[in-house]
């Protein structure tokens, strides 16, 4: 209940935002049209609608996300005539993302450092990113890396930037989904304080409770136009359903099942809990079609893929046609029709054929083989039975229509002759006449006796399709309607009245039995260095026991000027890891700046030409990573292809300039670069000066940050405002950099231009940097690790001389140590980010 | 399950086969590659020129073909150059020149190689490590156990081998009948058994094969047990036509097996793999070598010719040339407007 004073200054200031007539298409599609809506100060402003009613759509034009088609943003009484994100961020318009728009890789603290302002951290910085989190209730520790936090934590931390910034205008788009109990009251507190202080609050939710405890008004929207604004307290709910529901539909349902009641059961599930929904139980009989409803992203899909043998499920147990089945069973004998057809349902490069066949190429042959001639039979008149429209069977599944690839999706999976059929989404992207089709296929596959289970956010469809429907909020089946009941009115009704709260998640324990603060340490950047310190210092002891002349001063140089050579270029290696990618041309790139240069420091030449040589040796490098950086960023090369063909040209420039070796290096020069203050050469103390420069750069700079974030998660970095194109090809350019430093301690090495010579330092370099705990999926790592690695694979080839051992061993060592780092490494670094999701 | 089938219209089955992009664009790249030669340098495509560069070329093309999986799968394989040295090695060095030793020692060879491609198979498939790290470790393995036998030292093959593999009957080398039959038989494997296909549905889309039922990280292992059986073929035949190969003998095959991957149109993040525009690739990247070689040029160009096939290989597949037209004519339009 809003008090009258309360609604008087409501009325009287300006408000913070209005948007006005606001139009939106997409390709012919319109998602919002002629909308409308105010949002003043101090109050929140709830949005209510169904899922595809355009709430996020309305409230990307309003975060500067969506650039309307047509329609005027007003903000503060003044016209805006084109919002970014960069101009919300500035304006004070601040967006809780339902997904968020986290770095994985990076520390809670490098997050918030990364999103929030410096002019927000007021005084210690620790203390103040520690009040932030603290005001949300956030209790994830600064260190903790966010990939490692539960989804409700991440949330969390999203909120926490979002408030941080002190903004006029916070759009929260359904914040209370992945939250239990506790953290919804404390939200809830956030909110309501923030109103006071004259911050308006766009509230977008499904849920009529909610909308009661928190919001001053209320928008509803119904199929991208506006359905009515009211003051919450003079609305009933059953006006406000009725403002959400009654849609009108374009398309026929096939007639519905009959049943008695006693055909047989053909799939039981009991109890059943997994990740994302719990104690889920219903019961299909034959010629029935099971709908999964509910508000999108409430366990839906979850249950489907586990009822696919696709995911696990912790306990309960499904049976079908009066057989219990397990998950490997399932797996195999189930038919899954995705919601994202095109990540997960087709392979988009093939054939309308060779994605039909998948399922059924056990069956179309002899033996092994798969016979053409049955194919083509069998294959052609599946699909002509499905009604696709497809030129031949050998058309690219990518020139079809969404209808026809989701029939072609449906094919498949009754080739299959599937136990069980799962379909999230169906109709998602299909079009009118093909919507009606599928419908019908989904019936007569469920008249055969096959179960089938219909998961969608269009709760009008599962009206029209199913007989028995579940509704699912918060991974709990809130209602389940049978016969008559199933109506899109009480599929609505019971989401958007349930109460239910995800239960309290804990942090993920994968099995670790540490506590938090070791976890901590043995998740963090710094245990390879402290790793490969202790196996460098035992190898020492072992190999100083073994012959006593491994300490002298000779050695000791000698093996700090290798570990300098390598050392720079796997420091530049390190840079290129780090952004996600890799590059294969730093060996040969040093090779051919030390040919460069044997033309500019032999004996005779005067200082001017010396500077000459370095300056052009430098500018060489440069233009190398900006060929690199931009064969990545505009030629869409992979960075393998892009470093390899520089790889291989540098090769033909170095020969170019030198077929033979030539041109021997002053020994002035030599002098130089070798000095060394006792056994000590000045080359390694640049080096560690450089890698210890270039641990503070990465970790305080935005430089250093933007790098690590673009390799952590590109899309995410993007939303933050990082520019990373031009991040990555600097990034490129730096990469090289370093490889001419490490070119300049080559060239007193050799001594002479040899083109022969550098190739090696590639795959050198890449091994150092593995040995030293940087990631090659990206976003972690150090310099000082690489540092360590490459001191330890040259301690290893150097031991190997002074141990008396061949090169047998050298290989050996070398081999089983990458190796045996990278299992250990990957097992510290748990199961977060796997190989599978390195390669999208 | 075929629902009505009889009322609906059938869809015409199309060709049987299609010519992918990768195989018109290397094909038009040998053949231009030929007629260029025969017009600037007709000594490199002569007779004696042929016959010095076919061999070599089918054994690019075998190495290349077993690349071709792996990166299909969406890895990388860096143990090429310890796996075909460590096939040389062994089928020199076992048998010592004595031909009765040689099968024994090509089965031992085969054994190896196998138990390294389960080896690169686990670490990559089951424990998910980064292809490139595992791959590099397990080729440093690989040149331990190469030098473990040779010493470094490099040893004659036996007079069977250089028979057998470096041959010549009806004027074509012996290894260019291994190379055709192995890409013949790797393609057909590929199109027409049910393994094959499902090797090749998995590269197209790891998630949605998952989604199918099918076990991807058996296959995606198997990628890498294939892949070392070509590389021990491909070093195999290097034994017999090289007179006295090196224990190094297979580093100069890494960066070309990528290269003719990538100019035969497969991508090196995985995806649709393309063997027979690979084997043609690995004749084009032979055969260029050939003709830059004819010209008189240097080492120098013909490392930078090479270079430039490369990028502009690439640069074929992964640039979006619609897109570039569309600017630039929509440039040419603005500025006459």
């Amino acid at each position: 209940m809003i008090n009258q004073s309360q609604e008087t200054a409501l009325t009287a200031a300006p408000p913070t935002m209005a948007l006005q007539g606001i139009s939106k298409s997409y390709a012919a599609v319109a998602a919002l049209t002629d909308v409308s809506l105010e949002v003043l100060p101090g109050e929140v402003h709830a949005l209510l609608g169904e899922n595809g009613a355009g709430k996020s759509t309305l409230m990307g034009v309003a975060s500067g996300t969506v650039i309307p088609d047509r329609g005027t943003i007003t903000v503060l009484g003044e016209t805006v005539d084109e919002l970014t994100p960069g101009l919300a961020t500035r304006m004070g318009i601040a967006i809780v993302h339902q997904h968020p728009a986290v770095l994985p890789d990076m520390t809670v603290a490098e997050n918030i450092a990364v999103a929030v302002p410096e002019r927000f951290l007021h005084g210690d910085r620790r203390a103040a990113m520690r009040g932030i989190l603290d005001r949300v209730g956030c209790t994830a520790h600064l260190q903790d890396r966010v990939g490692n936090l539960s989804i409700a934590q991440k949330h969390l931390l999203e909120l926490a930037k979002a408030m941080a910034v002190e903004p006029r205008l916070l759009i929260l788009d359904e914040p209370t989904a992945p939250l239990d109990r506790d953290s919804v009251g404390l939200l809830f507190d956030l909110v309501r304080s923030a109103a006071r202080q004259g911050t308006a609050v766009v509230y977008i939710t499904h849920r009529l409770a909610e909308v009661r405890e928190l919001a001053d008004r209320v928008t509803v929207l119904r199929d991208g136009h506006h359905s009515g604004t009211a003051v919450v307290g003079d609305v009933t709910d059953e006006e406000l359903l009725a403002m959400i529901v009654g849609r009108r539909l374009e398309y026929t349902f096939p007639a519905k099942q009959h049943t008695s009641g006693d055909e047989p059961p053909v799939l039981t599930v009991e109890g059943l809990s997994g990740d994302g929904f719990s104690d889920v139980s219903f019961t299909a009989r034959q010629g029935e079609i099971i709908g999964v409803a509910g508000v999108l992203g409430n366990g839906q899909s979850e249950l489907l893929r586990a009822l696919a043998g696709l995911a696990a499920w912790h306990s309960g147990g499904i049976v079908i046609g009066g057989r219990r089945v397990n998950r490997r069973r399932l797996h195999r004998s189930s038919a899954y029709m995705p919601a994202d057809r095109h990540h997960e349902g087709l392979m988009m490069s093939m054939s309308v054929r060779e994605n039909a066949a998948l399922t059924a190429l056990d069956r179309l042959g002899a033996g092994r083989f798969v016979s053409r001639r049955r194919e083509v039979a069998v294959v052609g008149a599946e699909l002509a039975g499905l009604n696709v429209k497809a030129a031949t069977l050998e058309t690219p599944v990518t020139s079809l229509s969404g209808g026809n690839q989701q029939k072609v999706v449906m094919a498949r999976s009754l080739l299959g002759k599937p136990d069980i059929l799962l379909a999230d989404e169906p109709t998602q992207g299909v079009d009118v006449g093909a919507r009606a089709e599928i419908y019908r296929i989904l019936r007569e596959v469920s008249g055969s006796g096959v179960p089938v289970v219909v998961a969608s956010s269009d709760a009008k469809e599962l009206e029209g399709l199913c007989d028995r429907v579940i509704v699912l909020s918060r991974g709990h089946v809130v209602a389940e309607l049978a016969g008559d009941e199933v109506t899109e009115e009480r599929m609505i009704r019971a989401a958007i009245e349930s109460t239910a709260h995800k239960r309290a998640e804990e942090h993920r324990t994968t099995g670790s039995r540490l506590s938090p603060v070791w976890r901590r340490r043995l998740e963090g950047d710094y245990t390879p260095v402290l790793i490969l310190a202790g196996v460098m210092l035992l190898l020492g002891a072992y190999i100083y026991a073994q012959n006593d002349r491994y300490l002298l001063p000779f050695n000791v140089t000698s093996v700090m000027l290798l570990v300098s050579a390598l050392g720079f270029i796997a420091l530049g290696q390190t840079v290129a890891l780090m952004t996600g990618g890799i590059d294969l041309s730093v060996g040969p790139l040093s090779g051919f700046l030390v040919v460069v240069g044997s033309f500019f420091f032999t004996d005779g030449h005067s200082g001017q030409m010396l500077v000459l040589g370095l300056v052009l040796m430098a500018a060489l490098a440069a233009s190398t990573g900006l060929v690199n950086g931009s064969l990545i960023r505009f030629g869409k090369f992979t960075p393998v292809a892009a470093t390899l063909a520089t790889y291989i040209a540098l090769q033909g420039f170095s020969y170019l300039l030198r077929d033979t070796p030539g041109g021997l290096i002053s020994t002035a020069v030599t002098d130089v670069i070798t000095l060394t203050i006792g056994p000590v050469p000045i080359a390694f103390i640049v080096l560690v000066v450089l890698a210890f420069g270039m641990e503070f750069l990465l970790r305080t700079t935005r430089w250093g940050r933007n790098i690590r974030a673009v390799g952590s998660d590109e899309e995410s970095a993007r939303r933050l405002g990082v520019r990373s194109t031009r991040t990555i090809i600097a990034g490129y350019v730096v990469v090289s950099l370093f490889a001419f430093l490490g070119a300049l301690i080559l060239l007193a090495q050799l001594g002479i231009g040899d083109p022969a010579q550098g190739v090696s330092y590639t795959l050198n370099s890449i091994a150092a940097v593995v040995l030293g705990g940087t990631s090659l999926l990206g976003g972690r790592g150090t310099f000082v690790g690489t540092v360590l690695g490459t001191g330890l694979i040259v301690q290893l080839l150097n031991a190997t001389t002074f141990l008396g051992l061949s090169q047998t061993w050298q290989y050996l060592f070398q081999g089983a140590l990458i190796v045996i780092a990278a299992l250990v490494y990957s097992q510290a670094r748990g199961t977060g980010r796997t190989a599978e999701s390195a390669t999208r | 399950m075929a629902l009505q089938a009889s009322e609906r219209s059938a869809i015409t089955p199309g060709p049987g086969f299609r010519l992918s992009r990768g195989l018109l664009t290397v094909s038009i790249a040998v053949i231009l590659l030929f007629a260029v030669g025969a017009v600037l340098a007709p000594t490199s495509v002569d007779h004696s020129a042929l016959l010095g560069m076919l061999p070599f070329a089918a054994v690019l093309a075998i190495a290349a073909v077993g690349q071709t999986l792996v990166v299909q799968q969406g890895g990388i394989d860096l143990s090429v150059p310890g796996a075909v040295s460590l096939a040389v090695v062994i089928t020199t060095h076992q048998p010592a020149g004595d031909d009765d030793k040689l099968l024994g020692a090509l089965v031992f060879g085969l054994a190896v190689a196998i138990g390294f491609g389960i080896v690169n198979g686990l670490l990559i498939g089951w424990r998910r490590l980064n292809p490139i790290v595992a791959t590099l470790g397990v080729n440093a393995l690989m040149y331990a156990v190469v030098l473990g036998i040779s010493g470094g030292s490099p040893r004659r093959t036996t007079q069977l081998l250089r028979e057998v593999a470096g041959g010549v009957t009806f004027g074509i080398p012996h290894s260019v009948y291994f190379g055709v039959v192995v890409v013949a038989l790797a393609a057909m494997v590929m199109k027409t058994t049910v393994g094959g296909r499902r090797f090749e549905a998995i590269g197209a889309n790891p998630a949605a094969a998952a989604a199918t039922g099918l076990p991807v990280t058996r296959y995606r292992a198997a990628a890498y047990i294939w892949a070392q059986v070509l590389y021990w073929l491909a070093g195999v035949l290097l034994a017999g036509i090289i007179a006295q190969p090196t224990a190094f003998q297979g580093d100069a095959y890494l960066l070309p097996s990528v290269a003719a991957v990538v100019l035969g149109g497969t991508s090196l993040l995985g995806g649709r793999g393309f063997l027979v525009p690979t084997a043609i690739a690995a004749v084009f990247l032979s055969q260029l070598e050939q003709f830059v070689l004819a010209l008189g040029v240097s080492f120098a160009i013909r490392t930078l010719v090479e270079a430039a096939a490369l990028t502009v290989g690439v640069a074929l597949y992964t640039v979006d040339w619609a897109a570039v037209r569309r600017r630039f004519a929509g440039r040419r339009t603005a500025a006459t407007a």
